[in-house]
């Protein structure tokens, strides 16, 4: 599709890469937070810290004005301005206490830190039901906040779309599975947990085909121009391998193929490596493709 | 001087920007003002995202249906209902009492957020400062403060610029627009953009 005034933004706004594996991070430590509710195990919290911290560093490296971060949150304070109608500022909230709570929890499963006395009350506090709700919510939350946070940037129709936070729960909680998997593979988790993420995988992944594929045809079929400029992008454009082989392919139908045979033939540690490998891959490849294909309205007279 | 206002608060002016496409040349003669009164730095630089020359004021050339050439000239609209101004996570966008959507650079942290929430696409990041750029620069606020007009309305050789206050009936962008056919761009995106484009009288 040409227009005279056609614009990506990437090549302005920036939001690429970088980007795209913040959100991933997000992701992984958003359900991640969820799947520990059920899970409890230390190397899951690691992986959710980890994920966190390192998504933050990458985020906050991407600012333009990184190193002006302090005076603004000064300004900030002193000047009583807090601006909750922005996605952003609320998903910096949530990031935050996220990150503070799966240290804590981080806390209690390291053996080295239980001869602190005063640490104690880590231990008792993440075996506590309800603040593992309350972590999950916040997990959940920030995956939501994550998808939100480009729905909200109006300048891009692609992007204004409700299917965008559902898509990232749902692509979340897949990558939380593929870990989950991989902790099965190292024997940090149990079999029959192992089992029940396949089964759980397959429905997920289901439904991972069919919101890509909604939001592919609504944008194209129905959208305004702009939107039809991104999703022709994806679809048939500069970014349709990454749709169809990343995200598609390896992250939707390699998975799918491998949980079928794991539950209808047999469980394999390797076939669950390549799967796990495979979904983190579609998982990463489906934020970079729609924030690479995010396009301005085109304007004319 | 004028003041940024609080949530709830209503500016008591609503400066707004006219241009008339029935009058306009397409000589760039303001394109070119702004960046030499606001920029003069990137006189020489390309804005990268747009290959163009940096500027407040962005300039689409098209064809029409039936084969015309075409210009449109972009800039900030100074949106009623402003989206960047509503994304802002640290709120260095705001609104001042007359009506102008402005950046504070103490309170900008570079996150790109109102680029992306733009439907106009004006804004732009000046290479150095990283600071997200748009209308109106801070020597084009000096000359209005002072009684002025900016310097794109300063510059135009055919009288298609206008700059003034809605809510004075007098004023010659309210005459404008009760003589002249107007429109505003976009207008499905609930901005309330006060960027008007005068199509003809």
């Amino acid at each position: 599709m040409e227009a005279a005034d056609l614009n990506f933004q990437v090549h302005i706004a920036h939001w690429g890469w970088r980007i795209a594996w913040f959100l991933w991070f997000v992701g992984i430590a958003g359900m991640g937070s969820v799947a520990y509710y059920f899970v409890r195990k230390a190397a899951l919290a690691y992986v959710i810290f980890g994920s966190l911290a390192v998504g933050l560093v990458l985020v906050v490296s991407h600012l333009g004005r990184w190193w002006n971060l302090p005076r603004t949150l000064w300004t900030m304070v002193t000047s009583g301005i807090f601006n909750y109608t922005s996605w952003m500022i609320v998903g910096i909230v949530l990031l935050s206490v996220h990150l503070v709570l799966s240290a804590v929890l981080v806390a209690s499963h390291v053996p080295w830190l239980e001869r602190f006395e005063w640490l104690k009350w880590t231990g008792t506090l993440s075996r506590a039901n309800v603040f593992l709700a309350i972590y999950a919510f916040l997990g959940f939350m920030a995956t939501v906040y994550s998808g939100f946070l480009i729905t909200q940037a109006s300048g891009i129709p692609l992007w204004n779309t409700s299917l965008i936070p559902v898509l990232w729960v749902v692509s979340g909680s897949i990558a939380a599975i593929a870990v989950i998997e991989l902790m099965y593979v190292f024997g940090l988790v149990e079999s029959s947990v192992s089992t029940l993420a396949v089964r759980l995988g397959i429905g997920l992944d289901a439904i991972k085909l069919l919101a890509v594929l909604g939001f592919l045809h609504v944008a194209l079929a129905y959208g305004s121009a702009g939107a039809r400029i991104g999703a022709t992008a994806m679809a048939t454009g500069e970014y349709a391998l990454m749709t169809w082989g990343g995200v598609i392919v390896l992250g939707i139908l390699v998975p799918l193929a491998i949980g079928a045979y794991t539950v209808l033939v047999k469980k394999s540690k390797a076939l669950l490596v390549v799967s796990s490998v495979a979904a983190l891959a579609g998982v990463f490849f489906l934020r970079a493709v729609v924030l690479l294909s995010g396009a301005w309205e085109p304007l004319v007279l | 001087m004028s003041t940024r206002l609080r949530k709830g608060e209503q500016p008591t002016k609503r400066m707004a920007h006219v241009w008339d496409a029935s009058k306009c040349i397409a000589c760039g003669a303001c394109v070119m003002a702004c960046t030499s009164t606001n920029n003069p730095d990137m006189m020489t630089r390309e804005e990268v995202g747009w290959h163009s020359i940096a500027s407040n004021i962005r300039r689409i050339d098209s064809v029409s249906a039936q084969g015309r050439p075409e210009v449109l000239l972009m800039q900030c609209q100074h949106c009623e209902n402003a989206p960047c101004l509503n994304t802002c996570p640290f709120g260095a966008t705001y609104m001042d009492d007359n009506g102008m959507i402005r950046l504070d650079p103490r309170m900008c942290a570079g996150c790109s957020y109102c680029v992306t929430s733009c439907p106009y696409n004006v804004r732009w990041f000046h290479p150095d400062s990283k600071l997200p750029k748009k209308c109106m620069g801070d020597t084009c606020l000096e000359f209005v403060e002072k009684g002025l007009q900016p310097a794109c309305v300063q510059a135009c050789p055919a009288g298609a610029r206008d700059y003034g206050d809605l809510n004075d009936p007098n004023s010659s962008v309210s005459i404008t627009l009760r003589t002249k056919r107007s429109r505003r761009l976009l207008e499905n995106a609930g901005t309330e953009p006060k960027y008007f484009v005068v199509e003809g009288s």
